[in-house]
């Protein structure tokens, strides 16, 4: 178990800047997330960690020791593949057993037939086989040692790639992906499982995903990247709560977070389709972007602060989704609330809403947070 | 229950027709070696040869009565002339040397020939040309499909174009560069000019293009060493697609009269298989033609041997199917 630290990783493809500088210190026994849209560069820095890629500038340590100039062999790392990458000629235990056998034998031992008679050898063997035995049952696809991959389900796929990761003690875990072969059943189950294993093996996990509910539900922090930087790394509920950026905002979380066109005038003073808010900036006039998750917001009768109509519901049983398309506004905004209320909620209703000025996230019109707001201005005249 | 519709059948005539076009050849080889000289030369006995009892001219020669062979006689045939005796012992001559033609074309094949060497240095040699040639071509392909250097790009076109070169244009300059170092008539004159495949690296390179990337890395994070994974990961998956280009390798080699033909001039234990045809070739009593083909049946059965205890993992291999 083991520290990394990665220090202004750039990579180039040819003319394509794929990553430009990522700063990132992973603490041991951390689950960290890098979570973001296809094409972010999340792949390609995990790739650079693993050394399977090199990177065009920067510098990693593992465990305080640079291992730049090191091959992916020998950095100590485990790896799970999106395709799960089993080798197909070798029954579930074989492939289990391969990262042990390329390390602990030497190459006679290794031999095919003369091998076991190599002195040592045959101590060696059962080690690796009791180990393989304890992963399997850990796993619990010990009634499966003896099958080709050819014949598993995916999701038993999965756990023999899992198996080939934690046979061995290696610095840090490093899953590309691991559940998006998945159904979305067994999808639920196996994050349950890695959060498990992650917390029951202590080790640094690094874990790319492009599903943020994966990302929420596991991690210790998660690293939002977009086109090859990071924007926030931060443990989930910050990252959620409290965005740095009003893209980290809209990618995470389900559904999309509201936003809605602001500005302030020349004393602060913000307002959102026209209503004036008692929130201010210390800054002069500009255009603001004001973001509001879907359970931020809330139904009202009585001085709305936005109207508009229903267009569309989404019942999940346990809570409604309501699309209400705005007056004087082009797009639409969610809102979350109980099924209790779906009576009041019926298509082409006009229904006021409200919410709490303190849970707005203002941003600048470049994405930027705004944090410095002055709150509960009452003296401000409304 | 099957319906046989016209274009159906019409489809199946054609079919056969062609089948019949590339069996008759064999078909006749076949006959041939079963068949006495008489049987050949008058075109009777039907596909099998009647079989008839025929004197094995050889034989005959040897067992010739000499004057001895008469002076000695004249004790068991006494009151008959010379002449006489000599046709009596000529009939007991040949009637110890009748055979059965089927025989007499087999036995002929082994006995003149030494057969069975020939067989032996035709599996020595395509083996070892098929090892070295997957030696070379595996880490080469690979190489060329999972590896990034520069110039890769360049070296593939290369292997591209080497297979374009017929083997008939380079041969003149392959023998005198084996003549000057001195390994004519060596197996290695067999063999080396042969190690290296552009067509193995071809194929296997296609082959090893659709092998997952993920496979190689994940080899990688194993510990796995480049060689390592070339023969334990690589190797193993890529099984059909080596059978496949065995069945060229051997195919080709095992039946190559070419370049055995121009290396190996004197030595007759260095004979491959076709080679051994020759044995029969038009001498002074005209072409043997029954042994000829046995010979013939008898360098053709192994390979279709083969074929027949691998058919379906050839076919797997030819098509590329089956694989992902």
């Amino acid at each position: 178990m083991a520290t990394v630290t990665l220090r202004g990783i750039r990579k180039n493809f040819k003319e394509t800047e794929v990553l430009r500088g990522i700063d990132l210190a992973i603490a041991d026994g951390e689950f960290v997330s890098l979570v973001g849209p296809s094409g972010c560069g999340k792949s390609t820095l995990l790739r650079i960690i693993a050394g399977l890629e090199s990177a065009s500038g920067g510098s990693i340590e593992i465990g305080g020791a640079p291992v730049d100039r090191l091959r992916a062999a020998d950095r100590n790392l485990s790896m799970v593949f999106q395709s799960y990458a089993l080798y197909p000629h070798l029954t579930v235990a074989e492939n289990i057993a391969v990262p042990l056998r390329m390390r602990q034998l030497n190459t006679a031992q290794r031999l095919p037939l003369i091998g076991r008679a190599v002195p040592g050898a045959r101590e060696r063997g059962r080690e690796i086989d009791a180990r393989v035995l304890e992963a399997a049952k850990t796993l619990e696809i010990d009634q499966l040692l003896d099958r080709k991959p050819g014949q598993l389900s995916g999701g038993q796929r999965q756990r023999v790639a899992l198996g080939r990761a934690l046979v061995r003690a290696p610095a840090a875990f490093l899953l590309d992906e691991p559940l998006s072969n998945l159904d979305a059943k067994l999808r639920v189950h196996t994050r349950t499982e890695i959060a498990e294993l992650h917390r029951r093996l202590a080790a640094t996990f690094i874990y790319v995903t492009h599903d943020q509910v994966e990302a929420m539900t596991m991690s210790s922090r998660i690293a939002v990247m977009m086109s090859g930087e990071i924007l926030q790394c931060d443990a989930p509920t910050r990252i959620y709560e409290d965005p740095n950026d009003l893209r980290v905002a809209e990618f995470i979380g389900s559904p999309r977070i509201n936003v809605l066109p602001a500005e302030s005038d020349s004393s602060g003073r913000i307002s959102v389709l026209g209503k004036g808010l008692p929130l201010a900036l210390h800054e002069g006039r500009q255009t603001l972007q004001l973001a509001l998750r879907p359970e931020a917001l809330s139904l009202t009768h009585h001085t709305p602060l936005l109207q508009g109509r229903v267009v569309h519901a989404e019942n999940l049983g346990h809570e409604v989704f309501v699309q209400i398309s705005l007056d004087g506004a082009e797009q639409r905004v969610v809102l979350r609330t109980d099924p209790a209320m779906q009576a009041q909620l019926h298509l082409g209703a006009k229904v006021g809403l409200t919410f709490d000025p303190n849970r707005a996230l203002i941003f600048d019109a470049k994405g930027q947070r705004q944090r410095n707001l002055l709150r509960a201005l009452q003296e401000i005249p409304a | 229950m099957t319906r046989f519709s016209p274009s159906l059948i019409i489809r199946h005539f054609i079919l056969m027709i062609g089948a019949a076009v590339v069996l008759a050849p064999f078909v006749v080889m076949l006959s041939y070696s079963l068949k006495s000289p008489a049987e050949i030369e008058r075109g009777t006995g039907g596909l099998f040869g009647a079989q008839e009892m025929m004197v094995d001219p050889k034989c005959a020669l040897r067992n010739a009565p000499r004057r001895g062979d008469i002076e000695t006689a004249r004790t068991r045939f006494p009151d008959r002339d010379d002449s006489t005796i000599q046709t009596l012992l000529t009939e007991e001559a040949n009637a110890a040397c009748e055979v059965r033609p089927v025989v007499f074309n087999y036995r002929s094949a082994f006995q003149d020939a030494p057969l069975l060497r020939y067989l032996l240095n035709g599996v020595i040699v395509t083996a070892s040309i098929f090892l070295l040639q997957v030696l070379i071509a595996l880490p080469a392909a690979y190489a060329l499909s999972k590896l990034k250097f520069w110039g890769r790009e360049a070296v593939f076109g290369l292997v591209l174009f080497c297979l374009l070169i017929p083997v008939h244009a380079i041969a003149l300059p392959l023998y005198l560069g084996l003549a000057k170092i001195g390994l004519t008539n060596t197996y290695a004159a067999l063999v080396v000019p042969w190690i290296v495949s552009a067509f193995g690296i071809f194929l296997m390179r296609q082959f090893f293009m659709t092998v997952p990337d993920d496979l190689v890395d994940a080899a990688r994070m194993d510990g796995m060493t480049e060689f390592a994974i070339v023969w334990r990961v690589m190797l193993p998956t890529a099984v059909p697609a080596l059978l496949a280009f065995a069945i060229f390798s051997v195919v080709a080699h095992w039946n190559d009269y070419f370049w055995p033909r121009i290396v190996v001039t004197g030595d007759r234990s260095l004979f491959t298989p076709p080679l051994g045809l020759r044995e029969f070739q038009a001498g002074a009593d005209g072409n043997l033609y029954g042994p000829m083909m046995a010979t013939a049946t008898v360098i053709v059965i192994p390979l279709i041997v083969a074929f027949m205890l691998a058919q379906r993992r050839f076919i797997e291999g030819i098509t590329l199917s089956g694989m992902k």
